[in-house]
């Protein structure tokens, strides 16, 4: 039916792209080393290096082909050593196709292709094929699976439901990302990488400069540089989320997003571990969350963070709907948490502002004048102490458990007992003495690697109710 | 409350810890002399040694002779046909449940100083954790290794 097929050539180009990235390190030592004496031959065996890594892409481009057969996926690649890979469509788990600026240029997409065996890399990657070909690759080899599907599921729906992010809110998603921080880092990060590449000379006037401005100007000079970042941060969601679908087809849930570099990401619903809602500190009093899920398996994408996002930005009152729609077997109906008991603030309170009294009492002792840095600190500390005490708690209902904890964002998860791996209960004398313990539950996360949720200082009848809910000896 | 699991882990696994112990603390006893032979040639000040030698002293009580013990007498593992119930830790104590039915494989391991006593520890490992029983006499790990992976062989649903 598909017959043995190569990439599209633009492969080649992103073989080259691939090839070129590795060695640039190795050039440009090499052109600093020799920029001085021996250029000449520097340039000349440089381009001698790149006329082989060009022959090497357009060669791993030739011998890259792909083709189905017998049910299967073949993959035969490898210039001196002949590869063959074949992947059975059964054990196929997902196929993502995502399209960067280049492959939209020449309508193209990369096709990547997982199996459940965990590791870095997806099973199979198809640098660069037609979309309609991606398209039709995707239809071709899900058709074993659904088909076997469909003979256990009985009810299956006709339509498929699907939502689309607006663009409002996408708007609001990037305004209240907090990536601000993290971009802020990094720029400082930058900064002080930059700093060894400025000639002093300049870098002291600069200095001498800033410090000789008024104050005002710096703060508004800050201000700016804020606003700035904050731009970038909404930008960088709007391309990472931008016409962000999520559908689903009966047994899988189907994401398509990004503005530049269009994903096309599968998720059987099999895979799903755990569904979370995520209120973050910025979004919360606005009355937004964002829903995101556990997958276990798969490859872990550049960029991508350790949790699923299902969609990145709701109101509150929505979820209910879109658990509904989209996964009812986590919708929940009532979920009144049961609350940490009140003695367990105080170990609250102490963990989150032990690390600020510490190092606050120093700052205090010895630049006396920043004291109410510490001090503001720790109000803000206990307050997070605070929020985390009154965020923590379980809901146990037949084989579901509903988590509620809080490190900077609230955080509801959801999980069925089957898909919790181990239960762990913790207790330290302070602990026993008050009649308080630690859970810990693992379940499968990206990569084959374990998640684990930590709620600590519960009720110890809890723990223990939960420990006899959990164990399969009744 | 759940009862502890009843079953301890071997009594040698004390002697086994305690070697393990002693390198470690070896190493702190090697640079205390060393900081001891340097500040006798280039006139340090003493306070280096006499804090080197309490963390030393310190530690050697701590790892050698009090932990140990402690740790033997809290370490409990019980195995049950549907689950593995461990308890383990000298001041957090935990305790941990593993079904059998999410068991993906079990080790054996033995190295030297295990050897020595013909001890084994067995590993075992679940799609997300990995669970360790730590000093057992070499036939019981071996036994307790079959009796695990012929009770994982149930039949699974999806994972």
């Amino acid at each position: 039916m598909f017959n043995q097929k190569r990439l599209h050539p633009a492969a080649i180009f992103f073989n080259f792209i691939k090839v070129l990235r590795e060695s640039l390190f190795a050039l440009v030592l090499g052109f600093i080393t020799f920029k001085d004496d021996s250029l000449f031959y520097f340039i000349l065996i440089a381009s001698g290096i790149f006329i082989l890594m060009l022959t090497f892409s357009i060669l791993s481009w030739y011998r890259y082909t792909y083709r189905i057969e017998d049910e299967e996926l073949r993959i035969e690649y490898g210039i001196f050593i002949r590869k063959k890979r074949y992947i059975s469509k059964n054990r196929i788990q997902s196929i993502d196709l995502t399209s960067g600026v280049i492959h939209r240029i020449f309508k193209l997409t990369k096709v990547q292709i997982e199996t459940a065996g965990s590791g870095n890399g997806a099973e199979a990657s198809l640098k660069a094929v037609k979309r309609s070909e991606g398209e039709a690759l995707r239809q071709e080899l899900k058709t074993a699976s659904t088909r076997r599907a469909e003979v256990h599921d009985e009810h299956v729906e006709l339509t498929s439901p699907s939502l689309r992010i607006t663009f409002k809110r996408l708007f609001l998603a990037g305004s209240t990302s907090g990536s601000i921080g993290v971009l802020f880092a990094l720029m400082a990060f930058g900064f002080s990488e930059l700093e060894q590449f400025i000639p002093d000379h300049y870098y002291d006037s600069t200095v001498e400069w800033a410090i000789g401005l008024s104050v005002i100007f710096i703060v508004v000079l800050v201000i700016i540089v804020l606003i700035f970042l904050w731009l970038l941060g909404i930008a960088g969601t709007m391309i990472k989320y931008g016409n962000f679908t999520i559908t689903k087809n009966d047994n899988e849930l189907f994401i398509t997003r990004g503005l530049l570099e269009k994903k096309q990401v599968t998720i059987p619903l099999k895979r799903i571990q755990a569904v979370g809602i995520q209120e973050s500190i910025i979004r919360q009093p606005l009355g937004y969350v964002t829903i995101f899920a556990e997958i276990a398996g798969g490859s872990m994408d550049k960029g991508e963070d350790f949790s699923s996002i299902l969609f990145p930005i709701m109101k509150a009152d929505e979820v209910g709907d879109f658990f509904n729609t989209f996964l009812p077997e986590y919708a929940a109906e009532n979920q009144d948490m049961i609350p940490l008991p009140k003695r367990s603030r105080k170990f609250y309170l102490l963990r989150s502002s032990l690390p600020v009294i510490i190092i606050g009492a120093g700052i205090g002792y010895f630049l006396t004048q920043f004291v109410w840095v510490p001090i503001l600190l720790l109000i803000g500390s206990l307050y997070m102490g605070v929020l985390r005490h009154k965020d923590g708690g379980f809901y146990q209902d037949g084989q579901r458990l509903t988590i509620r904890y809080r490190t900077f964002s609230k955080n509801t998860v959801t999980m069925y007992h089957k898909r919790l791996q181990a239960f762990e209960k913790k207790q330290y004398l302070v602990q026993a003495k008050q009649d308080l313990a630690t859970m810990r539950l693992s379940i499968i996360g990206k990569m084959g690697m374990g998640k684990h949720f930590i709620i600590k200082e519960m009720d110890e009848s809890h723990t223990d109710q939960l420990t006899d809910w959990y164990s399969y000896r009744k | 409350m759940r009862k502890p699991p009843v079953n301890t882990i071997a009594t040698d696994a004390i002697k086994a810890w305690k070697i393990t112990a002693w390198i470690y603390v070896g190493i702190l006893w090697l640079v205390t002399v060393g900081l001891a032979v340097l500040t006798y040639f280039f006139e340090f000040s003493n306070w280096f040694t006499v804090v080197a030698l309490v963390i030393s002293g310190l530690s050697t009580y701590l790892f050698v002779f009090l932990f140990p013990k402690l740790r033997w007498k809290r370490w409990r593992y019980e195995v049950f046909d549907q689950e593995i119930y461990i308890q383990h830790g000298i001041l957090i104590v935990s305790r941990t449940l593993v079904p059998m039915i999410r068991v993906q494989h079990v080790d054996t391991q033995q190295g030297p100083i295990l050897k020595k006593y013909q001890l084994a520890s067995v590993t075992i490992s679940t799609a997300a954790t990995t669970h360790e029983i730590p000093a057992l006499l070499d036939e019981d790990a071996s036994e307790l290794r079959d009796r695990i992976s012929a009770l994982a062989r149930v039949d699974e649903d999806d994972v």
